[in-house]
């Protein structure tokens, strides 16, 4: 019996799943109820009600072009007859080949995201739009976003392998809001050096003051004597000689900044 | 060929002659040298370790990699302190000082030349490994800016001034400071014997009150002041202060030309191993010859320039192998020292690891037998690693 169907299945789906089709056509598809002599057998073999014969798994009626949302609507277990796909799982034996789906606890136990396909997510999108209002067209650069709404929660999802589903560090969630107590910030808790309002940049002006004051040309301003080219690259050096800490280019690009800024030859 | 094997035999026995001559005495070694010169070629030895430039002022690339005599007279007067002690050692061994011509020094000097002394003093800073020529150089730069004439304020070791120092008073010129007596009127002795004829020169500006009797006029020259803290070590480190603090001021008028070279200047920022009677720590600011040495290397004067050098030998509680300046520094050194002209120095190269080998050969320091050769010059360079203090330390041994 097995033998005769075979072929018609295999004509119904052209992308044959041989393999599968030969495993269930091998799996003891039906078992004739015949009577077992065993002593410890209760009733007779006409009062146990009838086992159905189990029936083709709902994948070969599968079109490849079928809706899936409405095979998995909702998160569900993995169920190997409604999944067509030839998924293994489990850890070989020796010259073996890990597990077939059918009967597989690796393959339930684990979770599925079957139902969150993205034809399934465009669904759900489409369904939710008509509860969904505009984002304001007022709130369109991120500062103006910072000021009228300065709670930020960050949260992270990690995607990785591991003997746990769950990953530790996708716990962190960040509370971004500016406190009281952050104006307190002194220059000793800053994560990176800025060079604004530092002692170097104090230390700099000072020295170019008196180098125009030396050379009796008292007419600069402040912003001037910052702004040439020199202090750039000497504020450039500074902050990475700092940043970076010293190394041999750190060290050579802040030595060249500042003979060209107290004009040594 | 008997002949030959004669001659051969004498030579022979010349060169032992000459060998035994090295190992009992270390008299007249210019002696061995025009002995030397009879046996062997040369030219190439002597071009290569000597010059006979003696002053710093000229010496220039072609200098490079040689070594130049000082006078012994002038190292007495130059040097009172602040030679390291194994050269000091080398100097008394060899009966001469030959310092050796290298490029930080040579770019240092450029500097020094081109100072344009209205401008506020430029910091220089020698950093690098341990062993590499820093205080040295150091000691080259001093020895041209005396020939120049500048007033030299030498400060050879700060470590010295921050660790095991005993006898600390409280101070009578600020309360919240500790002066060092010992300390300070050592350095004062030898800041005498360095700048003797400026101390009558300069005169101080104003009046110094040393206590109920004694009191230093406004007018007076410096040495007086010098004096009274040679004698009254009580006062020495307050004499110290107002020494640095007449020179600061007086520099910028022109009348001479201050070099500030202070060896170790790490020391002024990092911590100290003293501690008072309740044992608690003292920071560095408390002790008035560093907050005093510190007003020094600021760069709020002009008419001079600081040199200085960063030093992890001697220092306290900084790890053996850092060198870089912000390491040695820290925050606070680097902030005050910034803006500063960093100069590395590094270990030799060939041409200088030859100079320095000639030399030790000239010298008749090295007696090794395979001293002279390729293989033990290779040898050497490796164990080394062409570090300057490594290869004396190893060559004491041949």
């Amino acid at each position: 019996m097995a033998a005769a169907v075979f072929p018609a299945w295999l004509a119904l789906q052209p992308g044959a799943r041989t393999l599968r089709a030969f495993s269930t056509a091998v799996s003891p598809a039906t078992r004739a109820p015949t009577p077992s002599p065993r002593t410890t057998e209760r009733t007779s073999k006409y009062e146990r009600p009838l086992r159905r014969k189990a029936l083709p798994p709902r994948t070969e009626k599968m079109a490849v072009d079928q809706d899936w949302p409405s095979v998995y609507p909702v998160a569900a277990p993995f169920k190997p007859s409604a999944v067509p796909l030839p998924v293994r799982m489990g850890y070989p034996v020796k010259s073996g080949v890990p597990m077939t789906k059918e009967g597989n606890l690796e393959l339930l136990k684990i979770p599925n995201f079957l139902h969150l396909t993205p034809v399934a997510i465009k669904k759900h999108c489409e369904a939710l739009k008509e509860f969904c209002t505009e984002w304001p067209a007022a709130l369109d650069n991120d500062e103006k976003c910072e000021k009228h709404f300065p709670v930020e929660i960050e949260t992270a999802d990690y995607v990785s392998a591991g003997p746990s589903v769950r990953n530790p560090k996708a716990r962190v969630v960040t509370l971004r809001k500016t406190e009281e107590w952050e104006k307190n910030k002194t220059e000793a808790d800053m994560e990176e050096y800025v060079w604004e309002n530092s002692s170097s940049e104090k230390n700099i002006l000072e020295t170019l003051l008196q180098i125009k004051a030396a050379e009796k040309n008292l007419e600069v301003n402040k912003e001037e004597l910052l702004g040439t080219k020199e202090v750039e690259d000497y504020r450039k050096s500074v902050v990475s000689l700092k940043n970076e800490g010293d190394n041999e280019s750190t060290l050579s690009q802040y030595k060249e900044s500042v003979k060209r800024l107290l004009n040594l030859t | 060929t008997m002949l030959k094997g004669m001659t051969r035999l004498i030579s022979r026995v010349h060169k032992l002659d000459a060998g035994h001559f090295l190992h009992t005495g270390s008299q007249a070694p210019q002696n061995v040298a025009a002995h030397l010169d009879n046996q062997v070629p040369v030219e190439s030895p002597r071009a290569v370790s000597r010059t006979s430039e003696s002053d710093p002022a000229k010496h220039g690339e072609q200098h490079e990699g040689q070594h130049y005599n000082i006078p012994l007279q002038d190292l007495k007067a130059v040097f009172p302190h602040g030679l390291p002690p194994r050269f000091v050692m080398q100097v008394k061994t060899f009966n001469e000082a030959c310092l050796m011509v290298r490029k930080p020094a040579l770019e240092l000097l450029h500097y020094l030349k081109n100072t344009n002394f209205a401008h506020p003093a430029v910091r220089y800073v020698l950093y690098g490994e341990k062993g590499t020529g820093k205080t040295l150089s150091l000691c080259h730069i001093i020895h041209f800016c005396a020939k120049q004439d500048w007033l030299i304020l030498h400060i050879p070791d700060a470590h010295l001034w921050v660790k095991n120092c005993r006898n600390l008073l409280q101070s009578t010129y600020n309360k919240q400071r500790l002066d060092q007596p010992l300390e300070a009127s050592i350095w004062l002795k030898n800041f005498k014997t360095a700048n003797e004829r400026f101390l009558s020169q300069i005169k101080v500006q104003e009046k110094y009150v040393w206590n109920k009797r004694e009191s230093t006029e406004k007018g007076s020259p410096l040495g007086e002041v010098v004096e009274q803290g040679i004698t009254r070590v009580r006062n020495a480190t307050d004499a110290v202060g107002i020494v640095l603090k007449e020179l600061k001021r007086q520099s910028s008028s022109g009348i001479f030309h201050l070099l500030v070279a202070v060896d170790g200047v790490n020391a002024l920022w990092g911590r100290t191993t003293l501690k008072r009677e309740d044992k608690s720590p003292i920071a560095p600011e408390e002790l008035a010859l560093i907050y005093n040495l510190r007003k020094m290397v600021k760069n709020d004067w002009h008419g001079g320039a600081i040199v200085l050098t960063l030093s992890q030998t001697g220092s306290v509680f900084k790890p053996r192998k850092a060198f870089l300046p912000q390491e040695l520094l820290g925050k606070e050194g680097f902030d005050t020292l910034d803006p500063f002209i960093p100069i590395l120095v590094s270990n030799y190269n060939p041409k200088e690891f030859e100079s320095c080998i000639q030399y030790y050969l000239e010298n008749s320091w090295l007696q090794h037998e395979k001293a002279h050769t390729e293989d033990g010059k290779k040898e050497l360079l490796f164990l080394s690693n062409t570090n300057p203090g490594q290869l004396e330390r190893l060559c004491a041994y041949l």
